[in-house]
């Protein structure tokens, strides 16, 4: 609160004092009081209202002062009533139990919203775990019904398996609780399984993979970097090459980290669609000549890395290929074990 | 012949679990009592047990629980939560491995065939034939009228595949899959030379006629 914003506000006040003093002073010289006495008391009128306005300001500036400082400060602004106490003049009471109310009504909403987004989250799951049931036997079926037609439904049941899985991966990502356990992860592994899930498709595209160097433990979740991997083979798969298409895992060991790349000679991407691949929804060229994009893939590999504490980057150029590389951290206890053997 | 007990409560999956295995050549059996599962399951005496999680009455957890306090039979979670919590818990509750749906077949009768193999400590010694050709799983050889030839781990698996199938058109896609679910990642040429190989080991066996190639469709026994 600014001296002038505030004189400016308390200007009418003053005017009103400005001109009863004046009357006052008129009317004392009109009944004879000699001008030595009319001075002293304009002295004495101008201190009280000077006092007054002083007194009304400091009042109000402490208060207004921390309450903007406090504010400043806060992350979540609607928190804001938690942190300052009850003023003690009136405006400022007024102003204290109005953001009261405020802040309570706030507060249920979140909580039906939150309650809201939690019960959804729960049937989204339950979901995903029903659905499974039935594409469990559609599977057995096809396994003890081998020909022409089963094996082409088991690429479609393939596909919808990858569906339900993004569908689970998607409620989870956006889910503030911390639902992943972080466990030595092998890479050859994990890739390995990985690669033989996606075995189907990748033999159908007739795609070479390679795999090298993977013999790394990392501390990660192993469902999670799972469903990232996929993400990314399917991507290679879907935007591959005619002529000799090949993918390359391999990883490296860096002074605090290992680094997983997995690499393709596919169509790769635009430059101008580069920075926005990991953002929700975004397809780009490639997803709008491709129909089956639906932009969620790279969305969710970046935001569960996040979550993961990974970091995850992209580099690509047409015609020669996309190149994603994940960085795991060596964890403390890592660095331990290496430490004392 | 090794019996494996199928507790699980979806219908169309218990039956085709049960005709799966039979394929394979394990006996499985079946119940939908699941208020007594424990005492039908203990009745039957199997060698190993595919346990779902979720069950009516009782969960799998408790049923696990109620095995153990009984014996060693060997226990394989089933489930479609896909956490590692379940797994955790079904670790503990003293399951021999965990699997989650939906699961490849391969994977599963792998993991069964390696729960068993440890349980029981023998091999079952499995041998193929077809057309007097012998393939033996455990030596790793196909023999014919008294000769015999050593197959490599990628010239069995293609040759197996083949004789489980036989009188079926294999495709090479088929064939790859079969390979890289045992992690051996092979292209295209790989796979031309392993059953070129595999044709010539035949042969020196006296084997002819044997490995037909469908031209554009794949392989047949």
């Amino acid at each position: 609160m600014k001296w002038t914003a505030y004189l400016r506000d308390q200007c009418l006040p003053i005017v009103i004092w400005a001109l009863t003093a004046g009357f006052i002073v008129m009317m004392l010289g009109t009944l004879g009081v000699n001008s030595s006495a009319q001075g002293f008391l304009v002295i004495v009128l101008a201190v009280a209202g000077i006092a007054c306005l002083l007194y009304g300001y400091f009042r109000r500036a402490g208060f207004y002062k921390e309450l903007r400082a406090r504010l400043e400060s806060l992350d979540q602004k609607y928190l804001i009533t938690e942190m300052i106490e009850r003023p003690d003049f009136l405006e400022g009471k007024l102003l204290y139990d109005v953001m009261i109310q405020v802040n309570k009504s706030m507060n249920d909403r979140l909580a039906s919203y939150r309650r809201a987004s939690n019960d959804y989250r729960e049937y989204i799951e339950t979901w995903v775990h029903e659905v499974k049931t039935p594409i469990a036997s559609s599977r057995l079926m096809i396994e003890n019904n081998k020909n022409e037609v089963t094996r082409s439904l088991e690429t479609e049941i393939s596909r919808i398996e990858g569906y339900v899985e993004q569908a689970l991966f998607y409620t989870r990502s956006n889910s503030v609780e911390k639902d992943y356990i972080i466990k030595k992860v092998n890479l050859k592994e994990m890739i390995s399984s990985c690669v033989k899930k996606n075995a189907r498709a990748l033999i159908e595209s007739r795609i070479s993979v390679q795999m090298q160097d993977l013999e790394e433990d990392v501390f990660t979740d192993a469902k999670w970097i799972d469903f990232i991997v996929g993400q990314i083979l399917s991507n290679s798969i879907k935007y591959r090459r005619d002529q000799d298409p090949q993918i390359k895992i391999f990883a490296e060991k860096k002074e605090n980290s290992i680094r997983l790349s997995i690499c393709d000679n596919g169509i790769g991407i635009p430059p101008q669609d580069i920075r926005r691949v990991f953002e929700k929804g975004f397809t780009g060229e490639n997803g709008r000549r491709f129909t089956r994009s639906t932009g969620m893939g790279l969305y969710l590999c970046k935001k569960l890395c996040e979550k993961l504490g990974l970091s995850i980057s992209l580099t690509s150029q047409v015609g020669q290929g996309t190149l994603i590389e994940i960085l795991f951290p060596k964890s403390k206890m890592f660095l331990l074990e290496n430490d004392h053997p | 012949m090794y019996r494996i007990f199928i507790v699980e409560d979806d219908e169309p999956i218990r039956m085709q679990l049960k005709v799966l295995l039979e394929k394979y050549g394990y006996q499985g059996i079946v119940s939908d009592d699941f208020e007594h599962i424990v005492d039908r399951i203990l009745e039957a005496k199997p060698h190993l047990v595919l346990l779902d999680i979720n069950l009516p009455q009782f969960d799998g957890y408790h049923v696990c629980r109620e095995i153990r306090k009984q014996g060693e039979i060997p226990i394989i979670m089933v489930t479609s939560r896909d956490s590692e919590v379940d797994e955790l818990m079904s670790m503990n509750l003293g399951a021999d491995d965990f699997i989650t749906k939906p699961y490849h077949t391969q994977i599963l009768l792998a993991h069964i065939a390696a729960i068993l193999k440890r349980a029981y400590h023998r091999e079952p010694s499995r041998t193929l034939e077809h057309k007097g050709v012998l393939l033996d799983l455990s030596k790793s050889t196909v023999s014919y009228e008294g000769k015999q030839a050593e197959l490599t781990k990628n010239e069995m698996r293609i040759l197996h595949l083949l004789m489980e199938n036989k009188g079926a058109i294999i495709s090479r896609d088929e064939i790859m899959n079969d390979l890289w679910q045992s992690d051996e990642f092979v292209d295209d040429n790989t796979l031309t030379v392993n059953i070129n190989r595999l044709r010539k080991k035949l042969e020196e066996v006296g084997v002819r006629q044997f490995l037909i190639t469908k031209r554009g469709q794949g392989y047949l026994v």
